[in-house]
């Protein structure tokens, strides 16, 4: 196909600049990092901010992070570069900024970062250097230029690794652990399994994501284990671990029940209890719908588009199920995906690589693919391509559960297939 | 600029983007990330505008950047042409262009002989010590320099709107007003509302209208230009309030030779004054009595502020209170520029009377939302029919408002 002429390979994509747009004439786009990182700080109990940048990118943060001032007494200020800035820099409006928010009674800062101040070369971690010895808030920051990073992940990753730096060392808890990446509580998405039996098993559990507090955040060191549920928190585990020593297993990227089984044995091993048959229902029903569905979809040909967490451990699930992957949207490819796009391309598999930016048009790409199935958000008006929408409900969610969830939605999408074969389902009014 | 707790002004990138990005038959492509544009058009729909130009980014990456790269602006434009064939292509400016000097009208000036039925149109003013007024008055300029068309005086008479745009408060409805004003009075037509509601074809022919209707001071320099080129007179202002919008019409009626509809006026006036009459004992009572209640606070574009300050003050004898507009060079000694260090404290002294700002203003101190006379918004406004400010019809709903506050306190 000619639309894809201009693509890379998984096979030759090694960064996200080897990620291209499928078409070009942005609309309307990724969300920009800032954004995520707006979104998450205005989410955290006693973590204030500091957004840096020019008028279009403190105006627009003020559509996530709409109000100046927290319930518990958090700052979420601007900070706005003049011309001469832009030419000379912002080193001394910056600190002048920072001694205020302290003055004001912020308890930690995250200085967020946009494209100029970024581009300009500012050294924002030696103007920290200079100025924290007589802060009281502890201050750190994260670098979101989006001609750096292009979509919205590296607002969520950069800005939780970010905030490992206001940890310090703590005095280890053995039966302490931290999940990264789900909040205790999540609207509309249920708690997996695992976490509330390791709660039964006595583990004390603390939840480090969107929704938790600035004291949970520096109290964290404290933990025997980190628990990775969420694309987004792998880069601050691989820090505590590097920084505090602390393990983490990875949870978010496993599908196939035998890999869940793994990991869940290990968890049982390192904390010295038998799991006995905690999960044994859900985990047989995993195995009896990973099988149904393998004899149902075996040779067909799918598609990866826009929302979606990890679409390469993904695509390999669904590659073991006998699929076919042809063109994958990666909204961010993670340290991680060197080694998982190995695994796919291992078996067999090499998929166009691409960063869907054009909703509308770039469907015209798909539909002309003709994939027998796409995971991901399609532009709302098509009916040609049947598909596996709403991925992004798997936010938090990790083990047997969500590995039933998708096998069920996918049993779902193939039922809507076969019944338009069939002559379709009937839609309309009702008989009364 | 510095540190702010609120919006800052903003930028004369963003005023260029609320000016062009109303006008059908057109696409706007930015050169630069696309965070920007991405969260402009969701300003824009909250704003209400639908259906209007096709807004489009580049994107732009640390290659771009490093090599001075701007294929990317070239396979943006030939596919905007491909899929969407606008008649005009508006090329915004952006900041990281702006920082590394990309020259977007030699990049248009190269690409313009493989498009020769579309437009390219680069608008400059993204400097970084220009701000959204002097945006807004630059790309309404350019706008009339470069896309009218040579035309004689339409048969009927017709007139334009110049200044109506998205980054004002309830343009549409205001707009809406006037036109319905305008046909009740003289019988005209609008010819191009500049440019919340038109196109590049009304634009091209905006030429062949009678008299051109300024509603902010950004718009004269357009209006003068228009004058220059097509002979047509203008008329610079904002009518509120009942005798305030007469006198307008009776300003059109002089400049342009038009007779007025008598009749339509006397109505407008009667059905106006009916509406407030049961109030207006009220208003006499607070203003004799609560002189400290009948103080009227402004916040927001000068001419805004300036016309409804002079509608309850001249024709309900409202008492002055602290009033401000939001642009540095249209500060004048009774309604001076206030930064946002300078309206919080008048707003959080704010007791009595009335305060009218922006949502944003309004929110944070927890005072009536439906005192909203200028932007930043907070909320979304999706359908264009919500009560103007402007007009007879105008006048009724800011009295309805003030005696409404009135009962809150």
């Amino acid at each position: 196909m000619n639309e894809l002429k201009h693509l890379k390979r998984l096979s030759m994509v090694k960064s996200n600049t080897g990620i291209k747009f499928l078409t070009p004439a942005v609309s309307p786009g990724n969300h920009c990092p800032m954004r995520i990182a707006s979104v998450i700080v205005e989410d955290i109990e006693g973590l204030s901010s500091l957004l840096v940048g020019m008028q279009e990118c403190t105006t627009h943060s003020r559509l996530f992070s709409p109000k100046p001032e927290g319930e518990h007494g958090e700052l979420h200020w601007l900070y706005v570069l003049d011309s001469h800035e832009v030419v000379f820099g912002c080193r001394d409006g910056l600190i002048d900024a920072l001694r205020k928010m302290d003055k004001a009674g912020a308890k930690a800062i995250l200085l967020i970062v946009t494209c100029v101040p970024e581009l300009i070369g500012e050294d924002i971690e030696g103007i920290i250097h200079e100025v924290q010895p007589e802060l009281s808030a502890p201050i750190t920051f994260v670098m979101l230029g989006q001609f750096k990073n292009i979509s919205y992940p590296p607002g969520s990753w950069k800005t939780m690794e970010a905030l490992g730096r206001l940890m310090d060392v703590k005095e280890r808890d053995s039966n302490c652990v931290n999940v990264l990446g789900r909040a205790p509580e999540e609207e509309h998405i249920s708690m997996p399994s695992l976490l509330p039996a390791l709660a039964e098993k006595g583990i004390s559990l603390r939840y480090i994501a969107p929704g938790a507090s600035l004291t949970d955040f520096q109290s964290a060191p404290d933990a025997a284990l980190n628990l990775v549920v969420s694309p987004y928190t792998q880069p601050l585990a691989v820090k505590m671990e590097r920084e505090f020593d602390i393990p983490y297993t990875a949870l978010h990227n496993l599908y196939d029940v035998e890999s869940i089984d793994k990991a869940y044995a290990g968890l049982a091993e390192r904390f010295g209890f038998s799991w006995d048959d905690i999960f044994e229902e859900e985990r047989q029903e995993a195995i009896a719908l990973q099988n149904q569905v393998k004899e149902m979809v075996n040779g067909l040909r799918f598609v990866l588009s826009t929302r979606i967490d990890m679409p390469i451990p993904l695509s390999i699930y669904l590659s073991k199920l006998g699929m076919e992957p042809l063109l994958l949207h990666l909204e961010e490819y993670y340290p991680e995906d060197r080694i998982n796009a190995k695994e796919l391309i291992a078996m067999g598999h090499n998929p166009w690589i691409c960063r869907m930016v054009n909703a509308e048009v770039d469907l015209s790409v798909l539909e002309k693919l003709a994939p027998d199935i796409c995971f991901g958000y399609l532009w709302s008006t098509n009916k040609t391509i049947p598909c596996v929408s709403d991925m992004f409900d798997f936010y938090g969610q990790v083990g047997y559960g969500r590995t039933i969830s998708l096998l069920r939605r996918i049993l779902g999408v193939l039922d809507e297939i076969d019944a338009s074969r069939k002559g379709g389902i009937e839609h309309g009014a009702t008989s009364i | 600029m510095g540190l702010h707790r609120f919006k800052p002004l903003p930028s004369g990138r963003m005023g260029i983007f609320w000016t062009l990005a109303t006008i059908r038959e057109a696409a706007l492509v930015e050169f630069g990330c696309m965070g920007h544009m991405l969260y402009s058009g969701v300003t824009l729909k909250r704003a209400g505008v639908h259906d209007a130009c096709k807004l489009y980014s580049t994107h732009i990456d640390e290659t771009d950047i490093a090599l001075g790269g701007t294929s990317r602006l070239n396979h943006t434009i030939a596919n905007v042409v491909k899929n969407d064939n606008p008649r005009v292509i508006f090329l915004l400016p952006s900041s990281i262009p702006e920082m590394i000097g990309t020259d977007i009208p030699a990049l248009c000036e190269e690409l313009q002989p493989k498009y020769p039925g579309v437009r390219l149109l680069p608008f400059g003013y993204g400097g970084f010590d220009v701000i959204q007024h002097r945006g807004v008055q630059e790309a309404l300029l350019l706008l009339a320099k470069t896309l009218p068309v040579d035309t004689e005086k339409t048969p009927q008479p017709t007139f334009n709107i110049i200044g109506s745009c998205a980054d004002l408060f309830r343009f549409q409805s205001d707009a809406n007003e006037l036109v319905r004003i305008m046909e009740g009075t003289f019988g005209m037509k609008p010819l191009c509302v500049m440019t919340s509601d038109t196109s590049v074809e009304e634009i091209e022919n905006m030429g062949g209208a009678h008299i051109n209707l300024v509603i902010r001071q950004e718009g004269e320099a357009t209006a003068k230009h228009l004058q220059e080129r097509f002979g047509t007179p203008y008329l610079l202002g904002r009518p509120y309030g009942i005798e305030g919008t007469i006198r307008w019409i009776e300003e059109i009626a002089e400049i342009s030779g038009m007779t007025a509809n008598v009749d339509f006026i006397k109505v407008e006036r009667r059905i106006s004054r009916k509406r407030i009459a049961p109030v207006m004992p009220n208003f006499q009572h607070i203003v004799r009595s609560h002189a400290d209640e009948a103080i009227l606070s402004l916040g927001g574009h000068a001419d805004v502020v300036r016309g409804i300050l002079s509608f309850g003050c001249n024709e309900l004898s409202l008492f002055k209170g602290t009033c401000w507009c939001d642009c540095p060079h249209m500060g004048s000694e009774d309604i001076p520029y206030f930064s946002e260090d300078q309206w919080v404290p008048v707003v959080q002294e704010h007791k009595k009377g009335y305060l009218m700002a922006s949502g944003e203003v309004l929110e944070w101190a927890g005072l009536n939302r439906e005192l909203q006379i200028s932007n930043p918004d907070t909320k979304w406004h999706l359908h264009p029919y919500e009560p103007p400010f402007m007009g007879f019809r105008g006048a009724v709903h800011l009295v309805n408002l003030w005696i409404n506050e009135e009962i809150d306190d």
